[in-house]
């Protein structure tokens, strides 16, 4: 059953999720006991219009996102999958189909609702880091908090935490211009991290980095993942193979196929 | 909000500083188009309000007091029997050309009331130089120092002839000049023969009412029983000038359409460089909308944003206009902001920064969050 109820999650300040807390505030020890299914994609498929032109994204497809799990999201360019990435991610909404998130459907929500989902549900990394250019490491970290209305000297010490967690407390004064992708990337892991979202959504994380520093960028995720969140990474990179939990194929604008992957 | 719109302008420097210079050259126009209009609109009606009197008689078809017509004197003691009135003084208005002895001439205006009380144009107050005694003399007139210029650099004691009859410089005022003509303040008689003007006629009348009577039913009463006279109170006069001479010269749709130019240019100078600089920022500014900021929140940092422009903005510009104050009134182009104008100041300036922010706010609140993801 699906709850109606969720909205002081969703609009209230931090989300309500005891049993991540303890994982966030004391790295790290693993949950694998239970598994819950926190973002599902039913039977959703996305059509884009342009001109007298239909564009199928996506074709009705479903896949769940299981806490403790980190999920790969494989295809080639224009598959379908960064599409997928953005319905579960509430930045556009499905044509047809249901998008779930921690127990609420987003379907018809208004865009203000959408932007809370992401503010407290999700955690996002993006490829190219989207570290806000002007602002220090410490303050784009600070910024989902800020934007929770969290109150400055208990989000400086939030923030403080989760950058010791990807080590960065040295960068926390630099302007992301002054760091490498590495560095920007884990700053850029500190921002999902912050809110203790309980998902992770990643586009292509490890794209912009080498080797080392992918490594350590994925050591992190499946780290999140052992602490509970669930985590989805869409990529072209079939080295991260040996992280997944789990693999959904998407090509042609649909989930070809899932499988189960016995992680490293 | 506040430090993170302060990094967001400390980053874009050049930009910033763009919109800040945007702000200062509108509201130094527009602030120096205001100041002159002020001080062109206290020359059109100086010749009121540099006088005491609660009310001003004056030919019927008379709305400008730089233009007065004539009145028989006998209406002076018809004025006088009105009920209510305390005091009427008559005042001469001649036309004279002044001569130098270096040569120079200027066309003069010469306004003449009685003495002692000189109801017109020789405030205590204004007056720099010489004593009101003098002014018994013969052929003693007062001048203007911002008007020396115009007067071969005359002063205090110099001797010219107005209208070919001698004249001497008995007393000197500061900052009571007039519009077109150079005002010299004399005894009425004096007026009547520098100017020609027979005894029987005279320009107005100025009038005190009784205490505790009300000057406007004083006015209506005027105008109610003298036939051929217009009385009006000091203020109303003082409008009906400013009003036709700026329907009549084009002074008021110059000035009034420079003022408009100069907002629009900063609107858009502050409006584009905003938009310019909101696209530089609108990888920033999607991934705010990505992670979760609605549009209040980014619309509320760049309004935040475009608050801080406008106080630096009118900081800056709010100086120059002072110092173009300060400089042009050491040349004679006195005149003073009032409070409310300064506060109007800051408003226009909040205006075109926060009007101008609505071309960068159109553009990022089309943005969608799913940009977020296009790299």
């Amino acid at each position: 059953m699906y709850r109606t109820d969720a909205w002081d999650e969703v609009d209230g300040i931090g989300a309500f999720r005891p049993f991540l807390s303890t994982c966030y505030n004391n790295p790290c020890e693993p949950l694998r006991t239970a598994m819950p299914v926190i973002a599902e994609v039913i039977q959703a498929s996305k059509e884009f219009i342009s001109g007298d032109t239909v564009i199928v994204a996506l074709k009705p497809s479903s896949m769940e996102l299981s806490m403790g799990k980190v999920t790969l999201i494989i295809g080639p360019s224009g598959s379908g999958k960064t599409t997928l990435l953005s319905l579960i991610g509430c930045v556009i909404y499905p044509t047809s189909g249901e998008v779930i998130i921690d127990g609420i459907r987003t379907s018809g929500l208004s865009a203000r609702k959408m932007a809370g989902i992401r503010l407290n549900k999700i955690g996002f990394i993006f490829q190219q880091f989207n570290l806000l250019a002007p602002l220090t490491a410490e303050q784009n970290v600070m910024l989902p908090l800020t934007l929770q209305g969290i109150p400055d000297a208990e989000a400086k010490g939030r923030v403080r935490k989760v950058l010791e967690q990807v080590n960065m407390s040295h960068r926390a004064k630099s302007l992301p211009k002054m760091m490498s992708g590495g560095e920007q990337q884990r700053i850029a892991i500190a921002r999902a991290l912050v809110t203790d979202a309980p998902v992770m959504l990643c586009d292509e994380p490890t794209a912009s980095l080498d080797t080392q520093s992918a490594h350590i960028v994925m050591e992190e995720l499946k780290n999140q993942a052992a602490c509970g969140k669930a985590v989805a990474i869409v990529t072209h990179d079939m080295r991260l193979k040996p992280y997944a939990d789990e693999i959904v194929y998407v090509e042609n604008g649909q989930i070809s196929k899932t499988e189960i992957n016995e992680p490293i | 909000m506040l430090r993170y719109a302060w990094q967001f302008m400390k980053y874009d420097k050049a930009k910033s500083v763009g919109i800040i210079i945007g702000i200062v050259i509108s509201i130094f126009l527009i602030g120096q188009q205001t100041g002159i209009f002020i001080f062109l609109t206290n020359a059109m009606k100086a010749l009121v309000t540099n006088s005491r009197a609660d009310l001003w008689v004056v030919d019927s078809k008379t709305i400008n007091a730089n233009a007065l017509g004539k009145l028989d004197i006998r209406k002076l003691r018809e004025i006088e029997s009105v009920e209510g009135v305390a005091h009427v003084y008559p005042v001469v208005v001649a036309g004279g050309s002044a001569r130098f002895d270096d040569g120079t001439t200027a066309g003069v205006q010469l306004i003449g009331s009685d003495a002692p009380s000189f109801r017109i144009g020789l405030d205590p107050k204004k007056i720099i130089g010489g004593n009101l005694e003098r002014m018994l003399e013969d052929g003693a007139v007062s001048a203007d120092y911002f008007d020396r210029a115009s007067l071969g650099q005359a002063g205090l004691g110099t001797n010219f002839e107005i209208n070919g009859k001698n004249a001497f410089i008995a007393v000197q005022t500061s900052g009571v000049r007039g519009f077109g003509g150079i005002f010299m303040f004399t005894t009425i008689e004096k007026a009547r023969y520098f100017g020609n003007i027979p005894n029987t006629d005279i320009s107005a009348v100025l009038v005190d009412v009784l205490p505790g009577a009300d000057p406007s039913a004083v006015r209506d009463r005027i105008n109610r029983t003298i036939f051929g006279v217009r009385a009006w109170t000091s203020k109303d006069f003082a409008g009906s000038t400013v009003g036709f001479l700026l329907t009549n010269s084009g002074i008021g749709f110059s000035i009034g359409s420079l003022i408009v130019f100069a907002l629009i240019a900063g609107f858009f100078i502050i409006g584009l460089t905003m938009y310019s600089a909101a696209l530089d920022r609108i990888r920033d500014y999607g991934t705010l909308k990505g992670i979760g900021a609605t549009n209040g929140y980014i619309i509320r940092l760049i309004l935040l944003q475009a608050f801080l422009f406008s106080l630096a903005g009118f900081a800056v510009g709010y100086l120059f206009i002072d110092l173009f104050r300060q400089g042009v009134g050491k040349a004679g182009t006195v005149f003073t902001y009032s409070p409310l104008m300064i506060a109007g100041f800051f408003f226009v300036t909040l205006f075109i920064s926060l009007g101008g922010a609505a071309f960068a706010i159109r553009r990022i609140v089309s943005l969608e969050p799913a940009s977020v993801f296009r790299g």
